[in-house]
């Protein structure tokens, strides 16, 4: 069986700085159009890690260099803009994990970084709260989920620690499982044995944690003898999807969806319906974590399509040019002001279309339009596209 | 020459914050588009002594005020995506980051003209016309990253020159700081002409309204030939059809492209061409010319098929730079007619190892990238002989009455070439009485003394050793 190791995943990342061809085009990067200096442009970063990883640097330049480049690197949503433009085919995103790995590895994460990162590592979620609050989102929509917790079935919904623990998130997993129960399709949840997927502590470039991490949930699906994995979070997707993969090797052999593709493959088989017309306009936004990391592109825009007459309306930054909500990366712990300046642009957008609902398929991006919407005091609904799917089905 | 004390502690005061002096951000804006061997930098100071990240016309006017009164040299810079060394410091001083410049959009409907800070990138400008209807008429191929303001005090032709022209005739008006720290705006072509391609030498631009078109949409025609001869018949009979936008690779570049984007188109010289077209008639009035045009200068119509997305691809063909380990890179402005000679010689000089890419800028004239590509990472020597040659190419181009595309610092001392003898009259004049200490951006446009040589110009040695060596 195939494992990696860290050093299996791990890239050049001086000899990719090195063929940077410096067209500049990264520079539509979110953070780095609101920030200016040239220090958070992906292409300088490249040049900063020039300097930092060349052999021979003198450790006083290194030391400089590091200051202003574990800062840029902290300041990046991981929204893969400038990985999607590079004319180079620079793996960007790699590279980023890798820098901030490198800066873990020195000691230089900041502290409400590292207090994720230990939260995560003692608690197995984001939240620090106890495993077996993991099941309170169930208990608050009435939901009874015993039947369902750790039963052997091909399919298990990942709840996901934003959906199982945020109070904002509260409809995202009840939504899932109504979905799944009146299409009757035959489900486990791993309940209080679900740990983080461990994306937050990939991207602060925890490798060796995040690896324990995904070893727990590849264990605890096999004992269920899971075959899919259904999830509506975008982080948790991306990380079945491209990191387990990367971590787990071939031992990672689980199809892995996203609602919207489960609900897509439900409507095609005649399983699901969606009869309830709705009067007002929706627009989605692709989250940065379905688009560009995982080409996820049309299963959102097929299930809302199939809402009999729907008034869909794409946003003017739609499919792989969608604007980041400026809160991937976790960014949100780094600077939650610069978060709001990049979502800023988002809500203009979403001013721009006129919609009355935005839909989504993520849980951090739902957290910040909600936030960008009230702040700007618009007349938007922002909802989780599983709560939409179940409105469209009739239920209220 | 470090900041003196004085200079430092004034922009200190009035500029704080907007002032970076670590190792690190001087490192990173020490450099532009063109990475130049480090032979070639001992004849310059790029690394610059601080950098100030502006955001508005008064940051521009403090500047100016404090340089002028502590005699410290400017250089602006946008995105950096120009390879002629314009946005990098000659001899220190600071670099001006316009990027940090207050944003602001205004579309005038009626004059189909928009008002943008200078900071703009395109593609964020073209993404906001296009909700309301327009478009640019002309724009870089640099879309994704160069900036209005760049792409004016660079001087440039772009895509969809061949109908509208190149920067000069986009603008309605120019608002500049002035040197001297007066904001001045400029709208008779006269004043306007003297900032394309100044290099930020007379002054800063801080506003610039640009003339829009409709958004009408494309159609695009490919058709290839076998010969330099038969392109430039091609592109002789094609200009008169007055496109929008024509585009042309040499074989050894096609087949790159092929290799690059998954492509078969034939190996031969393609050139890709674009007209606006309304309606039905006079699409097929554009494909009836169009056939007409080939057919009369010995050319193959390209299968349709292939064309549509070509298309996209021009923005992206830097992309094909990365499957090589180094390159060289050069550019130069030719005339239309009897250049076949010129592309000849480039084909026979580097055997076919040249790869070109034009793009007609106007009913007479095409710009001309020329590639030189390599499977070896170069030394610092080798680059600079190859620069050297190709600078060489460039200037040895006379014959043809061939042009370099702009001055910046490499090709400084060219500008009478490019732009006129009266214009280089006018704008020394101007340059006198707007600058009269030569702070905005010194060493550009016009050439600059070799530090450790002060009798001889960076022109004089640059060709010297560009004849010397070859
Ligand atoms: C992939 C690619 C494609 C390209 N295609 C084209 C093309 O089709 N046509 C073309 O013309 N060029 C092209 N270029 C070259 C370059 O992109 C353009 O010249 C561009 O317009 C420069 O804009 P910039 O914002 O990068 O300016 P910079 O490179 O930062 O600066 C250019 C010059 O302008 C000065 N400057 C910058 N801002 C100001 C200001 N506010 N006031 C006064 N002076 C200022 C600088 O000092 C410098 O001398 C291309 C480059 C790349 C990488």
């Amino acid at each position: 069986m195939f494992m990696s190791s860290s050093t299996d995943w791990q890239v050049d990342v001086l000899e990719f700085a090195q063929k940077c061809i410096y067209c500049g085009y990264c520079s539509l990067c979110p953070t780095y159009k609101e920030l200016k200096w040239e220090t958070y442009h992906p292409r300088g970063i490249l040049e900063q890690i020039k300097l930092y990883f060349t052999e021979g640097t003198k450790e006083e330049v290194k030391l400089d260099t590091s200051k202003s480049l574990f800062e840029a690197i902290f300041a990046c949503t991981m929204c893969k803009m400038c990985e999607n433009i590079c004319l180079a085919d620079i793996p960007l995103l790699k590279i980023w994990e890798q820098i901030r790995q490198e800066s873990f590895k020195k000691g230089r994460w900041n502290p409400s970084m590292l207090s994720l990162y230990n939260k995560v590592k003692d608690t197995y979620n984001i939240y620090g709260l106890p495993s077996e609050d993991r099941l309170t989102w169930a208990k608050m929509s009435g939901l009874v989920m015993t039947r369902r917790t750790k039963k052997k079935a091909p399919l298990a919904y990942f709840i996901g620690c934003q959906a199982a623990y945020s109070g904002k998130m509260g409809q995202v997993a009840p939504s899932v499982v109504k979905i799944l129960r009146k299409t009757k399709t035959n489900f486990t949840i791993l309940g209080t044995d679900e740990w983080c997927c461990g994306s937050p502590v990939f991207l602060a470039g925890g490798y060796s944690v995040g690896k324990s991490f995904a070893k727990h949930n590849l264990d605890e699906l096999k004992k269920l003898g899971v075959k899919r994995l259904v999830t509506a979070c975008s982080g948790c997707y991306r990380t079945f999807k491209i990191v387990y993969p990367r971590v787990l090797g071939d031992s990672w052999d689980i199809e892995v969806l996203h609602i919207s593709e489960l609900a897509n493959e439900l409507i095609k088989a005649g399983k699901l319906k969606l009869k309830h017309k709705f009067k007002e306009k929706i627009t989605f936004k692709d989250p940065c974590e379905l688009v560009r990391h995982c080409e996820l592109i049309e299963a959102p825009r097929d299930v809302i399509n199939s809402i009999p007459n729907v008034r869909f309306e794409e946003l003017p930054s739609n499919r792989n040019e969608a604007l980041c909500c400026g809160g991937g990366g976790l960014l949100k712990l780094n600077d939650s002001e610069l978060v709001g300046k990049v979502n800023s642009k988002l809500i203009s957008e979403i001013e721009y279309s006129e919609a009355d609902i935005v839909a989504n398929g993520c849980p951090t991006c739902l957290d910040t339009i909600m936030t960008g919407v009230k702040n700007k005091g618009l007349d938007v609904e922002v909802i989780d596209i599983a709560e939409l799917i179940l409105r469209a089905m009739g239920d209220k | 020459m470090t900041l003196k004390k004085k200079a430092r502690s004034r922009f200190v005061r009035f500029l704080g914050k907007q002032l970076r002096e670590d190792r690190t951000t001087l490192q990173i804006y020490s450099r532009d588009m063109a990475d130049l061997p480090s032979l070639v930098s001992i004849f310059f100071q790029n690394i610059p002594d601080g950098v100030i990240l502006a955001s508005s016309v008064k940051d521009i006017q403090t500047i100016y005020s404090v340089a002028n009164e502590t005699k410290t040299p400017i250089t602006q810079r946008a995105a950096g995506t120009a390879g002629l060394g314009g946005s990098i410091t000659y001899k220190k001083g600071l670099v001006i980051d316009t990027k940090g410049f207050e944003q602001h959009y205004l579309v005038n409907p009626l004059d189909q003209t928009v008002v943008v800070s200078p900071s703009y990138v395109f593609s964020d400008l073209q993404r906001k016309l296009k909700l309301e209807g327009f478009s640019l008429c002309s724009y870089p191929s640099s879309y994704h990253s160069a900036t209005i303001g760049g792409w004016i005090a660079h001087g440039g032709h772009g895509i969809g020159s061949a109908q509208y022209g190149g920067v000069l005739e986009q603008i309605v008006e120019i608002e500049v700081v002035l040197p001297t720290g007066h904001l001045v705006k400029y709208t008779e072509r006269d004043h306007i002409s003297l900032f394309v391609g100044s290099h930020g030498t007379l002054g800063t631009i801080t506003e610039v309204t640009l003339r829009v078109k409709f958004d009408i949409p494309l159609k695009h025609q490919g058709c290839t030939f076998d010969s330099p001869k038969e392109l430039i018949q091609g592109l002789e009979e094609i200009v008169r059809i007055f496109p929008y936008s024509v585009w042309f690779l040499n074989p050894e570049h096609v087949a790159l492209f092929n290799e690059t984007f998954g492509y078969n188109l034939p190996i031969r010289y393609v050139a890709i061409i674009s007209k606006e077209v309304n309606f039905e008639e006079e699409e097929l009035e554009f494909s009836r010319l169009f056939n007409n045009a080939v057919r009369n200068a010995g050319g193959q119509i390209l299968d349709r098929r292939y064309t549509e997305d070509i298309w996209q691809f021009r923005f992206k063909s830097f992309s094909m730079l990365k499957q090589c380990k180094d390159f060289v890179v050069s550019e130069v402005i030719l005339p239309i007619e009897a250049s076949d000679k010129y592309i000849r010689k480039l084909v026979s000089k580097f055997k076919g190892n040249i790869h070109l890419e034009g793009e007609v800028i106007s009913p007479t004239h095409y710009a001309l990238m020329m590639y030189l590509l390599y499977d070896e990472k170069l030394s610092s020597l080798k680059k600079t002989l190859l620069n050297l040659k190709l600078f060489n190419l460039t200037i040895g181009s006379k014959k043809v009455k061939g042009t370099p595309y702009s001055t910046g610092l490499w090709f400084s001392g060219y500008y009478g070439k490019i732009y006129g003898k009266d214009e280089l009259r006018r704008y020394k004049e101007f340059k006198k009485s707007v600058d009269p200490k030569n702070i905005s951006n010194p060493g550009k446009v016009l050439s600059p003394k070799l530090r450790f040589l002060p009798i001889v110009s960076l022109k004089f040695a640059v060709r010297l050793a560009s004849r010397l060596i070859l």
